[in-house]
């Protein structure tokens, strides 16, 4: 049996305990959810360490003597306070130091994500696609806007948002049931391809 | 209990049954199927084209997902990789998630097995894991070697051979990002206004739908939306990047004229929709190389130290001539040599296995989709049947 | 107090901020940004991990000392934390090395596993679940199951205009319902964004004095 084979047989091994909680809930499911836990965080700790912690952190400390570096590797341990009653308050250092970036998402955030997108709502109105993109843009965002009752021809008009949203929920809906169904495609592939060797 | 009630109470485990069926035998019984092409993957095609055999243009490829998003995004990573080393594209390569980084090693090295040409540093390079995200993009935009230092193999940047040419982001002009959730928010947020940065993505198709304004809006320049763009990109790579003219000597670098020869051929909306192109993409195996007279004679030329092997193998079908590469044997294929060998494997227009799987997966989907929407109209039969008896009663 | 400057730091941090994303000034872009705010956030964001670490150790023995249900199960959890950490830390994280083959063979395959579970719960409920109650319900069903019809190669052999019907819905009406939905998003998070940085939204500091 080939190395190949044998960390095929072991994946697919795995995925067979995780497949069997389809049946029921059993030990296997158990012992193999703990485990992909576990694996996640050591692996999340080991590469935080050799990635992250060792070239900015150590390296730049005692070998390139950075010292001023020290100052947010004390505010960085003060992540762990979160867990002290008594020292908790210690914690919002290296929050706060985050949550500065908080400042540039505004200006970007307006850009990209109102700006940009209103513009391109309203370029001239040449096809029809246009103007129901339009229309449709409009009654969405009024169906929102609840500070206005949504009755009468104003109701009436408001409604189409809905219709809007029906229909773009409907293709999201669509395009979930593919991607889900990929997802099991690709499990399927890999234990009927590279483990039993069907199709190469 | 009639049979409504009982249909309406169904175990989920039979349901459970169904569905593994209805993927297992699809996938073990491989057919042709033709998947029909978008225009937001035909424009990420036709941009990632257009920097190709240029030395000042590459594309960066971000994998910002994890294991359980690889069935739909991995297929689509191994095609834009292998149409980058069809037709000479630079690639960087990159990730945020630590557990993104065996995943570029996996696509890079499935790919790079088929390309022997291909090296790292000099066609490819791996970033690998980066930590701090928005650090790095905003840092590109100014110069991509003092941001990034190192490639994923701890070697400096400023002396690769790939960086001959590329600075910042207006020369590494398309970042395309795979994603099983906020694809691209970052690179359209900060590094496109300010930089001018191009942007596409390609996205679990949960997403899809969602990144619909932002393909409008210019701000992505494509999309690639789960398997099914995966089983696009796949065919369009099949039909244009993977292309290989019978009669054009791909060995020299320049024509007669002066003008580059690069493998593979530029998009063409007509060559797409030419019946003549679907026989490009099959997914069955293909054995046999399918030449005019005229090719016939060309491809001869090529190889004159090998006219009479050539002359017994081509058999003459109708008016074309065929080779079938099963009747080649080993003796055969070391005395015609590797080159020659490899072109005719190309010219049967056969794709190996890994470059097909998203469209293999497609004709699993068929099925699945299917089965999904007899459920959704079964289930709502036996409710409103259900519904009229009570209302009766 | 103890709030007092945290909320300063955002403040005056965001402040400055706002100011780099307008000012190309050599100050701002080059010593905040690259000498100050770039090391500074590498040498702290490590540490953050920890947190993650202690917080799933303090739970799992906290289930082991209370012998809470399926107690047992936190012991293959420890097992494999510590195996995979002294494979990383002894081993190395080269390709090729245990701590790379068990996260390849063990972790890659469970992970895609949990979530292709929901593939057959998304069949359990289409067939139990997805009901046409109201005509909104109905017309979100059939531009479902266009959609879905049209993404696979099968859709094109039932209709040829199946999939421009498909790019037309995803193009129009799908466009302006997730345009409108996005500039709702988008004007609350920057909503929320300004109120954080003006220090009037103070729930990230937690609670507490």
């Amino acid at each position: 049996m080939s190395f190949e084979l044998f960390s095929n047989l072991v994946g697919a091994f795995f995925t067979l305990c995780i497949f069997s909680f389809l049946y029921k809930d059993n030990p296997f499911y158990q012992a193999a959810e703990q485990m992909l836990v576990g694996i996640s965080l050591g692996y999340g700790l080991v590469y935080t360490y050799n990635r992250v912690f060792v070239p900015y952190v150590w390296q730049t400390i005692v070998i390139k003597h950075q010292f001023v570096l020290i100052i947010p590797a004390i505010m960085g341990i003060l992540y762990l306070f979160r867990f002290s009653r008594k020292l908790g308050w210690l914690s919002r250092y290296p929050i706060a130091f985050s949550m500065m970036g908080v400042g540039m998402g505004v200006p970007m955030g307006i850009h990209a994500a109102i700006l940009v997108q209103m513009r391109q709502a309203m370029v001239p109105l040449e096809s029809v696609n246009l103007m129901l993109i339009l229309i449709g843009t409009i009654a969405v965002l009024l169906y929102f806007f609840f500070s206005k009752a949504h009755s009468g021809i104003y109701g009436k008009f408001v409604n189409v948002g809905k219709w809007y949203m029906m229909i773009g929920f409907g293709a999201s809906f669509g395009l979930t049931v593919m991607a889900r169904i990929s997802l099991l495609i690709g499990r399927i592939q890999f234990l009927v391809n590279d483990v039993l060797g069907i199709l190469k | 209990m009639n049979i409504f009630e009982r249909m309406q109470k169904l175990d989920r485990r039979w349901i459970y049954i169904v569905v593994a069926l209805a993927i297992i035998i699809p996938l073990t019984i491989p057919y042709d199927s033709d998947n029909v092409t978008t225009p937001p993957t035909e424009n990420l095609y036709q941009m990632i084209d257009s920097f190709a055999g240029r030395e000042d243009r590459a594309i960066l490829m971000s994998f910002y997902h994890d294991a359980a998003t690889m069935p739909e995004l991995f297929p689509m990573e191994v095609a834009i990789l292998r149409h980058c080393f069809e037709r000479n594209v630079k690639v960087f390569t990159l990730t945020w998630f630590p557990a993104g980084a065996p995943i570029i090693d996996y696509a890079i090295n499935s790919v790079k097995e088929e390309f022997p040409d291909i090296q790292s540093g000099v066609d490819y390079c791996n970033f690998g894991y980066k930590p701090q995200a928005f650090a790095m993009v905003l840092g590109m935009g100014d110069n991509i070697a003092n941001t990034m230092n190192t490639d994923a193999e701890g070697r400096k940047l400023e002396n690769l051979p790939i960086m001959k040419g590329i600075n910042n982001y207006s020369e590494m002009n398309l970042a395309i990002e795979f994603s099983g959730s906020s694809a691209g928010g970052m690179w359209i947020t900060y590094a496109r206004p300010k930089y001018g940065l191009n942007v596409a993505v390609g996205v679990t198709a949960v997403m899809a739908a969602d990144m619909y304004p932002y393909l409008q809006s210019g701000q992505l320049i494509g999309m690639l939306s789960g398997l099914k763009g995966a089983a696009e990109y796949e065919k369009l790579v099949d039909i244009f990047a993977a292309y290989r003219d019978p009669v054009i000597d791909y060995s020299v670098e320049y024509d007669e004229d002066g003008n580059r020869i690069l493998p593979g051929r530029p998009f063409g909306r007509e060559i797409l929709e030419d019946d003549a192109s679907k026989k490009l993409s099959l997914i069955t195996t293909q054995t046999r190389a399918v030449f005019t007279p005229n090719e016939f004679a060309a491809f001869s030329a090529k190889y004159p130290e090998n006219l009479a092997m050539l002359s017994s193998m081509g058999k003459k079908e109708d008016d074309k001539v065929v080779i079938d590469i099963t009747e080649i044997t080993p003796e055969m294929r070391t005395q015609m040599g590797e080159r020659m060998y490899r072109e005719i494997d190309r010219l049967t227009r056969n794709t190996l296995y890994k470059f097909k799987v998203a469209r293999i997966g497609m004709n699993a989907q068929s099925v699945a989709h299917i089965m999904i929407i007899v459920f959704i109209v079964l289930g709502n039969i036996g409710y409103f049947i259900q519904k009229a008896r009570a209302a009766k009663d | 107090m103890k709030k007092t400057i945290p909320l300063l730091i955002v403040i005056l941090g965001g402040l400055i901020w706002v100011a780099w994303a307008f000012s190309p000034h050599y100050v701002l872009q080059e010593v905040f940004y690259n000498q100050f705010y770039l090391p500074w956030a590498y040498a702290s964001s490590s540490f953050a991990m920890l947190l993650g670490v202690l917080s799933l150790t303090m739970m799992h023995s906290a289930k082991i000392k209370r012998r809470a249900p399926k107690w047992q199960y936190s012991y293959f959890f420890f097992a494999s934390f510590i195996i995979t950490c002294l494979a990383g830390f002894i081993g190395g994280i080269q390709k090729g090395s245990l701590f790379m083959w068990m996260f390849e063979n063990v972790q890659m395959p469970m992970s895609a596993t949990m979530f292709s579970l929901l593939a057959f719960y998304m069949a359990t409920a289409a067939y139990k679940a997805f009901r046409a109650r109201s005509p909104e319900a109905t017309v979100l069903l059939l531009a479902a199951i266009v959609v879905m019809l049209a993404q696979v190669p099968l859709g094109v052999q039932i209709s040829k205009h199946l999939p421009t019907i498909s790019q037309w819905i995803l193009d129009v009406p799908n466009l302006a319902s997730k345009r409108g939905i996005m500039l709702g998003v988008g004007l609350g998070s920057v909503a929320t964004s300004l109120k954080i940085l003006l220090g009037i939204e103070r729930s990230y500091l937690g609670g507490g004095d």
